[in-house]
């Protein structure tokens, strides 16, 4: 070849490896079938299942989810990509993007930017080596009166300066929110939570905290 | 019909076509890029964006209508008026060109598409001379996609006619588009590359240097190809195709458009399947030999050599004695003239179709799809003329015999002389066949490569490729299908038809429309030929 070239014949995934779906996760995502005409309409469903279990999407479980959808596996990775809430690669229990928007840059935002990576020890798109925390910026996350913005996972701080960063990071409540919620894009629990239930123990299980509840357990 | 008014042009247009269509059967060049017509219409690339006439909210009067509207997702509607020569329309274009060539490396010295590019042709037309663009570009890498075809993602337009003909002509899927907005690019799924029998299509459907078909890769410039339509040998499908050759070398094949036939695809095994014709042992030159004697006779010398065998044969042997074997690579003409010249000189002679090659199963497209919503279909037939022979064998009557019969009783020494056809792109001949040789006196052997056959020959003739020869195959659906010839045999010499007119007594040029006009006087089929339409000049 003339040029240099990105493989993509040879395989993601080995041939011979171990299904990642739990037989609880399939059935789950089968329980979608029933509400759509097609079952590649479960897709988006499925994918919200196979990451709230894994935390994020592997190549392994884009070609499960194919096979269980009938579908093949570029039509899982061209829906997977197109959003940026799906992660391909393992990514920390917490999330923290940092807006990247005008008004948030004009107010500051690039310093806190900075001062994450410094304090985290990481770059944008990387997680730390005890995969506590992933760094990742996003256009405007919708608090523009209160620039410069950050989410952690689905909690937004506001106003943030680079001062605040280490208080932030120490705060183990730094990542939940709490309101009435549905479990119905969630993997399969032992003993499910409803809405309801969470709203009057006042403390919402987050995604990555039943994760670490698991990986204790 | 309905009548549309197109830039103060009045036209008739065939009813259910998008605007867009419309004005290119026209004539017009509307720039397009996410338009195919044979794919669903996305309506993406924005190109395509036209006026149109509205009632105004208020006054219900037709006025012309500040928002564009995309052509190729408008039906016409009988009445309708729009334009494409407008400031608004202009504009537009000018800017979708920008877009689209914002990260464009503008390396067309090095592109295979360059002089066959529609970023090229509509850069020069639509668009501006001029980037805006400051910033570094994106570069994007080079992606090997499959084994026929690589990615050039840098000079894509995302279109996704790619994409979409893998969804909806091959129905296989690999191609995926990945990421979003600025930084969308066209891809596979790792370790499921594209590779279907159709794949080679997204070539020509890409509208741009985007999809490269590594077979041709940095082998010719287009402007050097001259382009002869054709018909692909491969199998009973008969699809329409252009060869495209330089210095007497078929460099590629293409699909032409035949709404009857392939619409306007064609299969890889077609497509490049053509690769024997250039191979160094082709049978050359005719060859005669006597004894231990071996001649080759000049063209001039070589009708008469023939005839005066065949006669002393007859004379000696009786007409009985002699058979032909016809081939479903010969065309239509060919065969006529050969059977021809037997039966005048042997009027009982025995006729027999050649093998016919078949090779796995019937294909269809898209993957998993049966009767109407079949879109291409590769035959497991893999020869382009058995019905048209077979339409020659009846009408000649007399005796014929299946191919196994002929083997069966030349080795029973029944036959003094006989004339065989070849021309399979595969060896044909194996050990037990080769043996009827030493069972015939005369055994003229018309083929293109060596065989057992061929060795033990009295007479061998070069048989020469389709692209040599011009002619009329008779397709599986039993249209007789022209095609022309686009090079010359390697040695220069005479092809099938002019040496096989010849030999049955005519003077002059061959021509295959004279000799069809000769063959439609006593067979009625041949009265009617089809040629797959032209393409109005601005599609594609
Ligand atoms: S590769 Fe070619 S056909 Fe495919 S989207 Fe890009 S420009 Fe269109
Ligand atoms: S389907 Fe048959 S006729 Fe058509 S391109 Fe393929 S081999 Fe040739
Ligand atoms: S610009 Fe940062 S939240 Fe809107
Ligand atoms: S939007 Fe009409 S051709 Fe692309």
């Amino acid at each position: 070849m003339a040029w240099k070239t990105i493989d993509r014949i040879s395989p993601a995934v080995d041939a011979d490896a171990e299904p990642v779906l739990s037989k609880a996760v399939k059935a789950k995502i089968r329980s979608f079938f029933d509400r759509y005409e097609t079952k590649r309409a479960a897709l988006l469903p499925a994918l919200h299942v196979v990451q709230d279990a894994s935390g994020s999407i592997s190549w392994q479980a884009m070609v499960e989810i194919a096979e269980l959808l009938e579908i093949h596996p570029s039509d899982v990775i061209d829906t997977i990509s197109f959003y940026t809430h799906f992660w391909t690669r393992p990514k920390g229990r917490k999330v923290i993007t940092v807006c990247r928007s005008l008004t948030c840059e004009v107010m500051g935002g690039v310093a806190v930017l900075e001062e994450l990576k410094r304090q985290l020890g990481i770059d944008e798109h990387e997680t730390t080596p005890d995969g506590k925390y992933s760094l990742v910026t996003e256009e405007c996350l919708a608090g523009c009166d209160h620039g410069p913005c950050l989410l952690v996972n689905e909690k937004l701080h506001k106003r943030v300066g680079p001062q605040d960063v280490a208080r932030i990071l120490a705060d183990a409540d730094n990542d939940r929110i709490a309101f009435e919620r549905s479990d119905l894009f969630d993997a399969p629990r032992d003993k499910v939570v409803t809405g309801a239930a969470a709203q009057e123990d006042g403390a919402h299980r987050s995604t990555s905290k039943d994760q670490e509840k698991r990986r204790a357990d | 019909m309905p009548r549309i008014i197109i830039d103060n042009r009045q036209i008739e247009c065939r009813e259910g076509i998008p605007v867009l269509q419309a004005a290119l059967e026209a004539g017009l060049d509307v720039p397009h890029y996410c338009y195919h017509p044979s794919l669903s219409v996305v309506a993406s690339c924005r190109l395509c964006l036209m006026q149109m006439k509205m009632p105004h909210p208020k006054t219900q009067e037709m006025v012309w209508s500040p928002k564009l509207v995309p052509s190729c997702q408008t039906p016409v509607r009988d009445g309708m008026e729009v334009r494409f020569k407008s400031e608004a329309v202009a504009k537009n274009q000018k800017a979708c060109m920008e877009f689209f060539l914002l990260n464009h490396p503008l390396d067309c010295p090095v592109c295979d598409q360059a002089g066959e590019c529609y970023l090229q042709d509509y850069s020069y037309h639509f668009g501006d001379a001029e980037s805006r663009m400051v910033d570094q570009k994106l570069v994007n890498p080079k992606k090997d996609i499959g084994p026929g075809t690589l990615l050039y993602q840098d000079r894509c337009v995302m279109c996704t006619r790619c994409v979409r003909f893998i969804g909806e002509i091959s129905g296989t899927h690999e191609l995926c588009m990945v990421h979003r907005g600025s930084r969308t690019e066209i891809d596979v799924f790792p370790g499921l590359p594209l590779d279907n029998p159709l794949q080679g299509n997204v070539v020509d459907v890409c509208p741009v240097g985007s999809m490269l078909d590594k077979d041709f890769l940095f082998k010719r410039r287009v402007w050097e190809l001259s382009g002869t339509p054709s018909i692909c040998p491969g199998c009973a499908t008969g699809c329409s195709i252009r060869i495209d050759h330089a210095d007497n070398r078929v460099c590629r094949l293409k699909p032409r458009f035949n709404p009857k036939v392939n619409d306007r695809w064609m299969c890889d095994e077609g497509r490049f399947g053509f690769k024997y014709i250039h191979e160094a042992n082709r049978i050359a030159s005719p060859i005669v030999r006597r004894g231990l004697e071996q001649t080759t006779p000049s063209w001039e010398q070589l009708p008469e050599i023939v005839r005066f065998r065949f006669q002393e044969h007859v004379r000696r042997n009786g007409a009985e004695k002699v058979v032909a074997v016809l081939s479903p690579f010969m065309t239509c003409e060919e065969g006529w003239l050969l059977i021809r010249f037997i039966r005048t000189i042997a009027p009982e002679a025995a006729l027999v179709m050649g093998p016919v090659p078949l090779e796995g199963e019937d294909q269809y497209f898209p993957v998993g799809a049966t009767s109407k919503a079949v879109k291409f279909t590769i035959l497991a037939e893999k020869c382009p003329n058995r019905r048209g022979i077979e339409m020659l064998l009846k009408a000649a009557g007399g005796t014929t015999l299946t191919f196994g019969e002929f083997v069966e009783q030349s080795g029973k020494g029944e036959f003094s002389s006989a004339w065989v056809v070849g021309g399979y792109a595969k060896p044909w001949i194996d050990k037990a066949t080769a043996k009827i040789a030493a069972n015939i006196e005369l055994l003229v052997v018309q083929d293109i490569f060596e065989s057992g056959l061929v060795a033990g020959a009295a007479i061998v003739l070069p048989a020469r490729a389709w692209v040599e020869r011009e002619g009329s195959f008779v397709n599986t659906a039993g249209l007789v299908q022209p095609f022309e010839r686009a090079i010359a045999p390697p040695d220069g010499g005479r092809y099938d038809g002019q040496y096989l007119f010849e030999i049955a007594g005519y003077e002059g040029l061959f021509s295959a429309g004279r000799v069809r006009e000769m063959m439609a006087e006593s067979i009625s089929a041949f009265r009617e030929i089809y040629e797959a339409p032209v393409l109005p000049a601005h599609t594609h």
